[in-house]
């Protein structure tokens, strides 16, 4: 991937020289168990001066403005959906540089004085960028926002005058599904708008059935060595596409069985007949066409685009075969692994990969139909163990896979306030060994959540020795709930947001903070929930019916009744008289005016 | 306003209404007689009675001002004469009682007759210039209720409802505004012009107008009205005012005559009345039943009765006014609404797998794994493998899982449901189409992009201990030092279908099996959905319970319910899903069974679409029942429905218990012939008798602990051991209740009380641990209930040999042995060891808590009843206190 990387970097140096202000590429990779990776990524930048003077060409308009109301300087944006195999497809897409964890994921770097004036910021931002993407980043409130320290640096070039000012938030909403209503206004940032080049290939019906796809915005500024500082925008989606599923017409998404004659079989079974057959599809790599796997064509090159720039690139041995219309240039790198195709501006493009042909039966044909994908420095995964509503862990297996380097990386969590983790119960041991090993976790840096206002956020500096697997463990408590905080759809659990893990680059002078990112992903948490049905307030009902009765019956039983005559000496016809006289003394002032003189004149009588 | 109690007392007796009506006081009777009187003559039509005396605002005169007194009299017909007469009077005659008859006379004939009547002709006739004639009592009625309401107002200023403070003097008012609204052609202006009258009046603005007093008691004193009129109430009278005439403690009120007929002055009314009523409340009526000596002869009667009424509930439970149909309570779940495409060429590539596996039959644990393993590789999915070794009854089980997870396509591994096949179902038969079908199913799944949810495909050597490690596994419950953990891993599951199809050739319907561990089932949508699924969309029969026909008739119910409540009382793992269940995953097996043409691509359309329902689920399954009993695929009962039938057992020993401890409180029989039955008497120290607790206690907790020992015998001992161990324990059972009563009674001497208090406390835990049961597994809390249901009634024999043995052998016939015994009896094909192995692995592996109830609740119990019964309690002098 670094590979590709560096590629790109050979006509994005040229493009600061050229000035030239947009460029857009298509990069398709064929992945093992026919998949393929398809990397979308334009380009535009704008002069500061222009940007000040709301002379906006390229750069969106909508976004632009939006980012001087809330005063940021550097914007990355995710939108994802499905999760990147790592074991089968190897190191992913721009190093991980360019992907979230599912849903949304936003950080901004924004200027301003105080923390409060940040987060006022903050707030107006996800507002504003919530209407442009039809996205609920508005969601991302004071409880999803955290202040990463360790995992993210900027992108871009800050002038040290305003780095004090500026302030790092991060917020994230896993629940967030990302669908069509999403890719429209990313596409409206474009200045081609998907009517033409390759961005006429992106389709919500393929984009959204992709096995994994990551849609990306990054706003960063650049200072070259000379001239003006642009800022510049990236716009990038990444998705890796089922071939078998994607070849399936639109009309007819149906995946019904095939007829029997249309299987393939693996003839050498013995038992092999026309009504039984060994399927053997998936062992090979499907052929495939740009139009069947994106539905269309690509509709000619964006007349605003950088011609120097190659709109589509394709990584495949040289030794295969590719087709292409009239009219594209293939231009083969020199490595030997990938092409790229030099596309007239008005012509409709096309590009058939055909079946890699045997022709000999060697035995490493598997390696000459793809490039072998790469293999990631470090593999993650993150699941909950434990069981019931009360108490959980976290789990999360790093597997380094290099047999000689180890991995320095910062492992970054943000949890919801409900998850209430026992920091002491942190845990890293390397498989094998028994104990924990206390060097594995160099750093830690914690901010404890507060209830309904802020979630737990949990840095850790961590080291892994070559070719080890690392059991990263704590435990947590689920808090209850108020009634009102459970959403609608309480019993299905709460989304807790992927980890970042953010390998360092070894040698720290290099220009490069993040060598590698990569997420895990998301969890789903069951806190205990309450029944919402009618039985459960009947049975409330009857439990409160139930618990008053119990205490009149009680009382009956337990109590010892004594009649009038059988109590002390003071007897109740006094007590009642004496109670009645405290509850209806009144009535007798009432009548009192009247009384007294009666009893006046009874007195008189007496006298 | 009349007091509720009296009322009701008075109406508990006529004499009371008759003796109401007896004290009445004067001038309340003339009303009354006057209305009646009225009433009667308006009958007659010449009169025309109502023409002439009723307040018309446009015949009012200097002449006929006679109106202004009559109008009250006259009523428009018999129901507003009734009506008004029974409001009045007890209004009335408290006014009376209160102020005297000459008093009311004198207000009633003027200003509270002509007050409300000036004002209501002036406002009819000047204000709103109409002219409706009014008549009757109610302008009365409104008229005292204002002044008592401005009483009570002043008292009592506010009736608090919610956080309202409403005044209380508006509640006339509010009555106003009902009969206005409620009654036709009643006068709200009349009315309203009493109610203000009456407000005056409460307010004091027109005591002025009453006589003065010394006039009145003059023309008493001259005329000796006292003397001479019945039922009239003198000036000094009232002077007592309402509540002058409560008992004082010098004269204690004869408690047999409920009316006061000393008193002369009808103003006794609240005292004496309501005092009696009270006291013969008080201490005749609750203390006499408490001390009843009967009472504590009802118990045993009232344990039978539950017992009875909760086995007859249960068998009412088949009939259709008490069970339910079943219905999908998730909406989400939308079973058989979508069309399932499995089939066609997968038929092909059935067939192919089954070849496989048929090859791997007979193999070892891990060659099958390794050929399933590159099948399911070949598909595209990431497996995994997990070892497990458990050891039970001397046997080791071992084995190793296989596992393949197909990832969500858009999903990110937040949920899952799992799809389960044993290489060897329950019976130990090679699971030939179930294995090949979820290998199709996992290829045919894969090309699907629809799966919100992960699929888990899971491939197990057993049926009960594979899935069991797996899924303890999953939960990090495990032993890790005799599972694995698993190495690979998705998120919460949601629901999980077994598949147990070992069944060669075209099968005719499905079979369901539900029942977890410990009785647990899983959540009823889930059942409802694969029956609507198969039986629905598929055309397939569902069965349940084994019942392979089913006529939806009462006995076929039944059966099917007994069975049911039989299998969840065991609480045994009845399939791969069972283990699933604990962990609040729900789960079921599907079997196929009998004779048709359905074929093993049906199957795979039920699982199909049962999986796309599950796949629909937005939520845990919570909406539907967990505690339930079906009696047809598509009746059931809920646990509001069953739950009073084991809870009825249950309760019979607590009433027994609660019994026997107030009895052994009580002096025994000879102490009680003393004739002091009336507690009334003054007596107030009822003799109690102090219990001796050591003894009873001791018994019960050593029953208990000693409960420990089977326990252990049976989940340590090998299974070779397990006969031999059975048979001493069953006979060192028998003899042990005999060896035991004889050392009491050599040794303690234990005394009636002190068997009453052993019976009392066994029985006590029995009923708690009973009813707490229920609530978890109800058919165990029932089965154990309606066993133990014997020690209910035993008790010594001290004189009769016959009766003590005939007890202790009818009690040796229910003990926890004999149970055991006469199961393999009645299921035959069972030996003794079979039962106790299968029950040592269900609590070593699945955690299956049926021996403790057995052996550490229904067991000590009965051990307790079997020392009660060969009791020979002996007489001593009981300590008094």
């Amino acid at each position: 991937m670094r590979r590709l990387l560096s590629f790109l970097l050979l006509f994005v140096v040229p493009l600061f020289a050229h000035a030239s202000d947009y460029h857009e590429q298509l990069v398709l990779r064929p992945l093992p168990l026919s998949t393929l990776l398809a990397s979308f990524n334009f380009r535009s930048n704008i002069s500061f001066s222009a940007f000040e003077a709301h002379n906006f060409r390229l750069f969106p308009r909508s976004l632009g403005q939006i980012l001087q109301h809330a005063n940021t300087h550097e914007l990355h944006l995710r939108f994802s959906l499905g999760r990147w195999d790592a074991h089968s497809w190897g190191a992913r897409p721009w190093d991980g540089a360019r992907e979230g964890g599912t849903g949304v994921e936003l950080w901004a770097w924004l200027e301003a004085e105080t923390d409060e004036e940040a987060n006022r910021k903050w707030r107006t931002l996800t507002n504003a960028l919530s209407g442009l993407f039809c996205a609920s980043l508005n969601f991302i409130d004071e409880t999803r926002t955290t202040r990463p320290v360790m995992s993210f640096q900027p992108e871009g070039n800050h002038p040290n005058s305003t780095t004090e000012n500026t302030h790092l938030l991060y917020g994230v909403l896993p629940h967030e599904v990302v669908c069509t209503e999403n890719l429209t206004p990313f596409l409206k940032l474009l200045p081609c708008k998907g009517k033409v080049g390759i961005a006429t290939l992106l389709d919500g019906h393929k984009l959204f059935d992709a096995s994994w796809q990551s849609m990306a915005i990054d706003v960063r500024p650049r200072c070259p060595e000379s001239g003006e500082c642009v800022l510049e925008i990236e716009q990038t989606i990444d998705m890796v596409l089922d071939i078998d599923r994607s070849k399936r017409p639109r009309d007819n998404p149906i995946p019904r069985p095939p007829p029997g004659h249309e299987l393939k079989c693996n003839t050498s079974k013995e038992y092999y007949s026309d009504n039984t057959c060994y399927p053997t599809d998936h062992a090979t790599n499907q052929d495939f066409s740009l139009s069947q796997i994106f539905g269309k064509l690509m509709k000619g090159t964006c007349p605003l685009a950088d011609p120097n720039v190659p709109p589509v690139c394709l990584e495949i041995p040289d030794s295969r075969n590719v087709y292409t219309t009239q009219g594209a240039q293939e231009k083969k790198n020199p490595d030997g692994k990938s092409r790229c195709f030099e596309i007239g501006p008005d012509t409709d493009f096309e590009l058939v990969v055909p079946r890699a042909e045997k022709n000999e039966e060697t035995p490493d044909v598997a390696v000459e139909e793809i490039v072998t994908p790469e293999t990631p420095l470090l593999y993650a995964e993150r699941s909950f163990t434990g069981h019931g509503q009360e108490r959980g862990g976290v789990q999360t297996i790093l597997r380094n896979p290099s047999p000689d380097t180890e991995v320095e990386f910062i492992y970054m969590e943000t949890l919801p306030w409900f998850m209430r983790i026992y920091l002491h119960t942190i845990e890293a041991r390397i498989e094998g060994d028994t104990g924990k090993s206390p060097s594995l976790i160099q750093e830690t840096y914690y901010r404890p959540a507060v209830d309904r206002a802020r979630g737990t956020q949990l840095e850790l500096r961590m080291r892994i020795p070559p070719a080890s697997t690392v059991f990263l463990t704590y435990d947590f408590e689920k808090s209850i709930l108020r009634y009102t905080e459970y959403p609608p759809d309480a019993n299905r659990g709460f989304d807790v947001a992927a980890a970042v893990i953010t390998i360092l680059n070894p040698d720290q002078n290099g220009t490069n903070f993040a060598v590698y990112n990569l997420r895990t992903t998301s969890l789903l948490c069951s806190l205990p929930t309450p029944d919402f049905s009618m039985p459960y307030n009947v049975i409330i009902f009857t439990s409160t019916a139930i618990a008053l009765a119990f205490g009149g019956m009680f009382n009956i039983l337990v109590r010892r009744f004594v009649a009038a005559d059988e109590g002390p000496e003071m007897g109740l016809a006094a007590r009642v008289k004496e109670r009645i006289g405290a509850k209806f003394g009144w009535i007798a002032e009432l009548v009192g005016k009247k009384g007294k003189g009666e009893e006046k004149t009874g007195e008189e009588k007496k006298g | 306003m009349p007091s509720p109690a009296i009322s009701f007392a008075a109406l508990l007796r006529g004499t009371r209404v008759r003796s109401y009506a007896n004290r009445l006081p004067l001038f309340t009777r003339l009303v009354l007689v006057a209305i009646v009187v009225f009433w009667v003559l308006g009958l007659v039509p010449v009169l025309d009675l109502r023409n002439w005396g009723a307040l018309v605002p446009d015949l009012v005169g200097i002449t006929t001002l006679y109106r202004l007194n009559t109008f009250p009299f006259i009523h428009l017909n018999l129901f507003h004469a009734v009506m008004n007469i029974l409001a009045l009077i007890p209004l009335l005659e408290r006014f009376e009682a209160e102020y005297g008859t000459l008093t009311s006379l004198a207000l009633f004939f003027g200003p509270f007759a002509t007050l409300p009547a000036f004002i209501y002709l002036f406002i009819e006739k000047f204000v709103l210039r109409a002219n409706t004639s009014v008549m009757g009592a109610s302008i009365w009625v409104f008229l005292l209720l204002g002044i008592e309401a401005i009483r009570t107002y002043k008292m009592n200023p506010y009736l608090v409802v919610g956080t309202h403070n409403i005044p209380t003097w508006t509640t006339p008012i509010a009555l106003l505004l009902c009969v206005a609204a409620l009654v036709p052609s009643s006068s709200f202006l009349g009315h309203l012009s009493g109610l203000a009258v009456g407000y005056f009046c409460g307010l004091g603005y027109l005591k002025y107008l009453a006589p003065p007093e010394k006039a009145l008691r003059f023309v008493e004193s001259k005329l000796n009205l006292l003397g001479r009129l019945p039922h009239y109430v003198s000036l000094d009278q009232k002077t007592y005012g309402r509540f002058g005439v409560l008992p004082t403690s010098g004269s204690p009120p004869p408690r047999s005559s409920g009316v006061a007929l000393g008193m002369v002055g009808s103003s006794q009314r609240l005292g004496p009345s309501q005092n009696d009523w009270l006291h013969s409340m008080s201490s005749s009526g609750v203390l006499r039943i408490r001390r009843d000596p009967r009472l504590l002869k009802l118990p045993p009667y009232l344990s039978l009765l539950c017992i009875v009424v909760g086995v007859v509930w249960l068998f009412l439970l088949p009939l259709d006014d008490y069970s339910r149909r079943t219905y999908i309570s998730e909406n989400a779940l939308l079973p058989g609404q979508v069309h399932t495409y499995f089939g066609g060429s997968d038929q092909n590539v059935f067939r192919a797998y089954k070849h496989e596996t048929g090859g791997l039959v007979g193999k070892s644990n891990i060659e099958i794994n390794d050929g399933l393993e590159t099948i399911v590789k070949s598909i595209g999915l990431k497996t995994s493998r997990q070892n497990f070794t458990y050891q039970s009854a001397g046997r080791v089980y071992s084995g190793e899982n296989l596992y393949a997870i197909l990832q969500a396509p858009r999903g990110d591994a937040t949920e899952a449901i799992v799809l389960v096949a044993a290489w060897e179902n329950v019976k130990g038969e090679h699971n030939r189409n179930g294995i090949p079908l979820i290998l199709t199913l996992a290829r045919y799944f894969k090309r699907w992009s629809l799966w919100s949810k992960d699929i888990i495909f899971l491939v197990t050597p057993d049926s009960i201990a594979g899935p069991q490690a797996w899924v303890d596994a999953y939960h990090d419950a495990h032993d890790s030092s005799r599972v694995d953990s698993l190495p690979l891993k998705s998120g919460a599951l949601q629901g999980a279908i077994a598949l147990d199809y070992a069944q060669e050739g075209r099968f005719e319907s499905v079979h369901i099996v539900y029942d977890g561990v410990n009785g647990q089932l899983p959540n009823l949508d889930l059942i409802n959905s694969v029956n609507s699924i198969a039986g629905g969309q598929m055309g397939m029969g569902v069965s349940i319970q084994e019942m392979w026909h089913h006529n939806d008739q009462y006995p076929d119910r039944l059966r099917t319910m007994l069975r049911g409540m039989l299998k969840q009382g065991l609480g045994l793992a009845s399939g791969p899903h069972s283990s699933f269940i604990p962990y609040h995953v729900d789960a079921v097996t599907l079997q196929p069974f009998g004779i048709g043409w359905q074929d093993e691509m049906a199957m795979g359309r039920v699982v199909e679409g049962t999986f796309r329902s599950l796949n629909n689920l937005l939520e845990h399954l919570h909406q539907s029942f967990f505690f339930y009993l079906l009696m047809q695929r598509e009746r059931f009962v809920s646990i509001g429905t069953y739950l009073p039938s084991a809870m009825l057992v249950a309760a019979n020993f607590t009433i027994m218990a609660i019994a026997l401890w107030v009895k052994s409180g009580q002096p025994v029989q000879n102490a009680k012939k003393e004739p002091e039955q009336d507690g009334s008497d003054g007596n107030p120290s009822t003799p109690a008798v102090e219990r001796d607790l050591f003894l009873p206690l001791g018994v019960v907790t050593l029953c208990q602990f000693l409960a420990v020992v089977p326990l252990y015998l049976f989940n340590h001992a090998t299974e070779s051991m397990l006969t031999p161990t059975f048979t001493i324990f069953a006979v060192l059972n028998t003899l042990l209740p005999f060896a035991l009563s004889q050392y009491l009674t050599q040794y303690h001497a234990p005394t009636t009380q002190q068997y009453q208090l052993i019976k009392s406390f066994s029985l006590l835990l029995l009923g708690m641990f009973l009813s707490s049961l229920a609530t978890l597994n109800f058919s165990l809390a029932l089965i154990i209930g309606l066993l133990a249901a014997p020690l209910t009634f035993m008790r010594p024999f001290p004189t009769s040999p016959a009766a003590r043995f005939l007890c202790a052998s009818l009690l040796n016939a229910v003990s926890p042995t004999a149970a055991l015994l006469i199961a393999t009896a009645v299921w035959r094909g069972l030996d003794v060891s079979t039962i106790l192995r299968g029950a040592a692995f269900a609590w070593d592996v699945c955690g299956m808590y049926t021996p403790v109830v057995v052996w550490c609740v229904w067991w000590p119990a009965w051990m307790a009843g079997s020392l009660v019964v060969l009791g020979r309690p002996e007489e001593r002098k009981v300590k008094t206190l």
